[in-house]
């Protein structure tokens, strides 16, 4: 098969078996519903690879499918591009997205909305792939809303808990309002270029369409960015990420971790030659990743809640991406993107574990002492505690010191805060893992008789993803372990990439890259045994939350975003919303019409006839009206 | 063969009243799927070339200048589709309710739908004064008989409102005739008017009674006391066709008739729509009658077509004629909704609902699609028309781009507000029964059609765009002669 032939598939799979779950999921097995939906996902992926396989060395293939929409000025195509970053991506999404599928028959056995779950998962998938493989903008508005979408529908899956479905309200808002900057990001690009393909842009583009820095380019990147910071929770739109974590586990895993967030990052990668066109926006962006990354790091140290704090891990590692393409280290972010998605997806699935182990209870305070009591879980989560801290040689390690390096090179003072926000990270993350698996069980009794490592469905997708943190760093080896040669990824995505066919790369000096690595790995060590002494040894525990004080507090209380937010945009909304109603349309409106009708029924009993409400007296006067026409007529004409 | 889509619909009104009881429901709906049968054989045979067709023109009363001018473009063959499709739609959706079987009931829907045929294909402006008018009584009768006990003020305000704009547009009509030999379409579009100010007023009388029908802030205030006290076939027939014969009037007569004022009329206009867009957003978020906030996102998406229009380019008038579709078929589809609720529960108010999906899946589930649809998300024909419409109006101004975009985040917020306290949250209902076959149905149609255009508009966008083309050239070019 052609690669022609096989993408469509691999996007059609998922839809496939959502259609088939959603129409007959209520009267098959549980088994079978997951059986299905996996499997799907198994073949999209295999497909995937074939596809990578055949594109790798060759050339970008575009797929037309039809066209949707033609006007004068445009057209927009349903189109699919497959080049290396797209294939790239659709294996990180196909591939995690299997093992979490996977992870999810286990996970979701208990409860009755099991085929919907999946229905949802793999719509998600179907969307994410539009998002990724579509060959133009449009396709990726597509994919961007969808994936919204679905994400909606998965946080407030389990929606008679009111709480869960305000939390999903909240991120499909706050992702629209990064959707409308994205939507005028697409008018700007249609108002210069005339066409929304990819390929096509990048030929005007290479054809000098355009000079660096004029304007235009700059409200382009911008408005992309603004989507961006929507999608993958960037201040100022980051707030609706942590609460997205009332969905279930293996959501928060598959879309709030591995995939749907990351479509910033890969839509800024698409178009990194108009962000490379428009220093200014390169420089926003970097800013803003870097409070993102600090800040979202400073929260999560004092949060008490599992998966709150995988999720602002989650916006503080996003910040940093947003910081490597900033400083246009694409590659490096990329590479980052993948080990991300393997080592976050696995926390996420084994703080599920630990979830399901500890009968739905989320807060750590009460946890402890797991270490024992569910090993798989407990290895594997420390494997991915180390891989995200950067600790050596594993995946993490490299793919963020890449980033650090690039750091280095771009100025010390960035160099410092991005190790400061590194720092942070490895702290809370060790914490985590202290608090959560040693000391002693700390929950009721209840929830200690009933601890129990989760089935094979569970414990398989966290080994498989946690040989993958380890290993993962071989994806793309620094320079000095191979004697200088050109990294695998860094020439995966040399050439074969739509756009300027090749990511700016730029050169690292290998002593430096060595320093560096060296500095960093000690900082790693230094927290681990630090917070082992003060977490594992000396078994501290997160103080209460009246207990509180100072930079805790802070950080306990998340900055404070939410009620800024609240009172800025919510408040006044709902003020004028309320007010409105009462006094404009009330008083104002309504009362000047009512106030007319009456001067007017006062003045005349003629009009008090009609306004009596009877219909055939209203018809009457139509004929009347008509009459009178005519009759003027009849005057005017002669 | 074309003369039919006038005399069916009286034909049908008129011999349900002396039918047997027991015929009416099963009638009503044969009869509107044969007037829905009839449209799609004439838009087959109809060449898509951007021409009018006309089936009837000929003088009639010479010297008042009455001529007998029927015809249709794509755009009007669209509206026609759209009503006879509403219309059986509005059929199915009343099976199982006692109004179905109601004579005097089903006769007023075929009037209505007699009304606004002539509406879309009188090219005569006074025939089209006189359709107008005509499509008033049904909708007063349907309101009047079936509606809510304090009906009453409701219907004043609606009148008030309604027979003002009315005459506005009427004088309107009899000062353009002023200087052309008829009442003519073609002959009203040559007329050139010199003096600017006049165009002005003239337009104004037009605008009058379209703003009031669609309605455009701030002439809007009749519409949720309508929409509420309505019964729901009304609040359907108002919200998913009505409304539209006032946006067809301004492509068909408001933008052909004075491209002389329009210059200086758009930009006023056009900020009251986008004030009305946003401003209706924002009054749904806080609403707690269901029909009501309904009503002010109707209002919110309306305004949203008629700032398109009022941009006058080829595509964002596409996008408009696209966009009346969609909100059409979602606007019934959301007062259903809306009505399954209200005689299940005999309440729409959002404080006393919740948790329904758990004990009706089957209509959570096309809830939630038309909820979807309503916000304009990718898949849905809504959002090929939003997508038209905002670039129209981003490209003509681009601060009023912006401000009207909101209307994108402001949606999810009233939309998601009302699914949410409705079907989420714990039960507060123990007993709800699902949706019924005939229900099913009516999602079911409305959800297919909306995707079917969402995904490969092209089908509708070839039919249309000649006619609009023809409509621009009309416009924009100095009349000839």
């Amino acid at each position: 098969m052609s690669v022609a032939q096989i993408l469509p598939l691999v996007i059609a799979l998922p839809l496939i078996g959502a259609f088939i779950n959603g129409t007959i999921g209520k009267r098959l097995s549980k088994m079978a519903v997951g059986t299905i939906a996996t499997g799907v996902m198994l073949v999209a992926f295999v497909l995937a690879l074939m596809a990578f396989f055949s594109v790798q060395h060759g050339q970008a293939v575009n797929i037309r499918l039809f066209t949707m929409l033609k006007t004068e000025a445009f057209s927009l195509h349903a189109g699919l591009l497959a080049d290396n970053l797209s294939l790239w991506m659709t294996l990180i999404v196909t591939g995690v997205g299997t093992l979490i599928h996977l992870f999810s028959m286990g996970y979701m056995k208990h409860d009755d909305g099991f085929y919907k779950f999946f229905v949802y998962l793999n719509l998600f998938i179907f969307a994410m792939l539009i998002l990724v493989l579509g060959s133009n903008y449009f396709m990726l508005f597509f994919g961007w809303e969808g994936v919204g979408i679905c994400s909606y529908l998965l946080i407030g899956f389990w929606y008679q808990d009111f709480k869960n479905t305000l939390a999903a309200r909240k991120a499909f808002i706050m992702n629209r309002i990064g959707d409308l900057g994205l939507l005028v990001g697409l008018f700007l690009i249609l108002s210069k270029f005339g066409t929304l393909e990819y390929s096509e842009l990048a030929a005007a583009f290479n054809a000098g369409a355009i000079s660096s820095g004029e304007w235009i380019i700059f409200g382009i990147t911008a408005c992309l960015f603004i989507g961006a910071t929507g999608k993958s929770a960037q201040i100022p739109l980051f707030t609706w990420l942590p609460d997205a974590m009332a969905g279930p586990t293996p959501v928060s895993a598959l879309i709030h971790a591995a995939t749907m967030v990351t479509a910033g990052i890969f839509l800024t990668v698409r178009s990194n030659y108009l962000f490379e066109a428009s220093p200014m926006t390169k420089e926003i962006m970097l800013y803003i990743g870097l409070a993102t990354s600090i800040i979202a790091a400073f929260i999560a140290m004092r949060q008490n809640d599992i998966k709150k704090v995988l999720a602002y891990s989650t916006v503080s590692q996003l910040g940093m991406l947003f910081v490597a393409l900033g400083m246009g280290a694409y590659t490096a972010a990329m590479f980052h993107v993948t080990t991300h998605a393997f080592f976050k997806a696995l926390l996420f699935l084994g703080s599920g574990s630990v979830i399901h182990a500890m009968s739905d209870e989320q807060d750590i305070r009460v946890m402890g002492g797991l270490r024992k009591k569910i090993p798989v879980t407990h290895f594997t989560f420390l494997i991915g505690t180390l891989a995200i801290s950067g600790f050596p040689l594993l995946s993490g390690f490299y793919s963020k010191d890449e980033i650090i390096a690039h750091a280095f090179m771009h100025g010390k003072w960035l160099y410092v805060a991005l190790m400061f926000s590194a720092a942070l990270t490895a702290i809370y993350m060790f914490r985590l893992y202290f608090v959560t698996f040693w000391g002693s069980f700390r929950g009721t009794h209840e929830q200690e008789h009933h601890v129990h490592e989760g089935p094979l469905s569970m414990t398989l997708p966290l080994i498989v993803l946690s040989v993958l943190s380890i290993f993962g760093g071989i994806l793309n080896l620094p320079g000095i372990f191979l004697h200088g040669q050109a990294h695998w990824m860094g020439h995966l995505f040399k050439h074969n990439v739509a756009g300027m066919n090749a990511l700016p790369e730029h050169k690292e000096d290998a002593n430096l890259a060595l320093m560096l690595m060296i500095a960093a790995a000690a900082m790693s060590l230094v927290i681990l045994i630090v917070t082992f002494v003060v977490y594992g040894k000396k078994g501290s525990l997160p103080k209460n939350d009246e207990a509180v004080s100072g930079w805790e507090r802070l950080s306990a209380n998340k900055l404070y975003f939410d009620e800024l937010y609240n009172a800025l945009f919510v408040k006044p909304v709902l003020w004028i919303s309320e007010k409105g109603s009462k006094y404009f349309e009330g008083l104002f409106l309504h009362r000047g019409v009512v106030g007319i009708a009456q001067g007017i029924s006062k003045s005349g009993e003629l009009v008090r006839k009609w306004q009596s409400g009877r219909t055939d007296s209203y018809i009457l006067w139509m004929v009347f009206g008509i009459i009178g026409l005519v009759v003027y007529f009849l005057i005017y004409k002669n | 063969m074309e003369l039919l889509l006038l005399i069916l619909p009286v034909f049908f009104a008129l011999s349900v009243l002396i039918l047997p009881q027991s015929f009416v429901r099963v009638f009503g709906i044969l009869s509107a799927l044969v007037t829905l049968g009839l449209t799609a054989a004439l838009s087959c045979s109809y060449q898509v070339n951007g021409g009018m067709h006309y089936f009837l023109n000929q003088e009639w009363i010479s010297n008042l200048g009455l001529t007998l001018t029927f015809g249709y473009d794509g755009i009007a063959l669209m509206m026609l589709l759209l009503t006879s499709g509403l219309v059986s739609l509005i059929f199915l959706s009343n099976w199982g309710r006692e109004l179905a079987s109601n004579k005097a009931f089903t006769s007023m829907v075929f009037l209505m739908q007699f009304g606004l045929t002539g509406v879309f294909v009188a090219l005569d402006a006074i025939w089209f004064y006189a359709f107008w008018e005509i499509t008033l009584i049904p909708i007063f009768l349907i309101t009047w008989w079936y509606g809510a006990p304090e009906r009453k003020a409701a219907l004043m305000k609606f009148f008030i409102y309604t027979f003002v704009g009315s005459i506005a547009m009427l004088a309107s009509i009899i000062g353009l005739k002023a200087f052309a030999p008829s009442f003519a379409y073609m002959d009203l579009v040559n007329v050139m008017l010199e003096d600017k100010q006049m165009a002005v007023w003239l337009m104004g009388g037009f605008f009058l009674a379209f703003a009031i029908k669609i309605p455009i802030f701030p002439f809007h205030t009749w519409q949720p006391d309508t929409y509420s006290k309505a019964p729901m076939a009304g609040t359907m027939l108002l919200s998913g066709i009505m409304l539209k014969m006032a946006l067809y009037g301004m492509i068909r007569w408001m933008l052909p008739l004075f491209p002389e004022a329009l210059e200086c009329t758009a930009m006023p206009i056009l900020v009251l729509a986008t004030i009305g867009v946003v401003y209706g957003a924002i009054i749904a978020i806080k609403q707690n009658d269901m029909k009501r906030l309904f009503a002010y996102a109707s209002m919110s998406h309306v305004g949203l077509i008629a700032a398109g229009i009022m941009t006058n380019s080829t595509d964002s008038i596409s996008g408009s004629v696209i966009q009346m579709i969609n909100h059409g078929l979602v606007a019934v589809g959301l007062f259903l909704a809306v009505d399954v609720i209200e005689r299940r529960l005999n309440t729409r108010d959002l404080n006393e609902l919740g948790g329904l999906a758990k004990t009706a899946p089957k209509f959570a589930f096309w809830f939630a699609a038309l909820a979807f649809a309503s916000v304009s998300v990718p898949f849905t024909s809504g959002f090929i028309g939003e997508f038209l419409l905002i670039k129209g109006v981003y490209d003509y101004n681009w601060i009023l781009g912006i401000v009207i975009g909101t209307t994108l985040i402001l949606g999810a917020v009233y939309t998601f507000r009302a699914y949410q306290m409705s079907m989420y949250g714990p039960v507060k209902h123990e007993s709800f029964t699902d949706l019924h076959w005939s229900e099913i149905i009516v999602f079911a149609i409305i959800m297919v059609v909306v995707v079917v255009l969402g995904v490969y508009p092209t089908a509708i966008m070839d039919f249309i765009e000649p006619s609009v083309k023809s409509i621009m050239e009309l416009a924009t070019s100095t009349p000839m002669k």
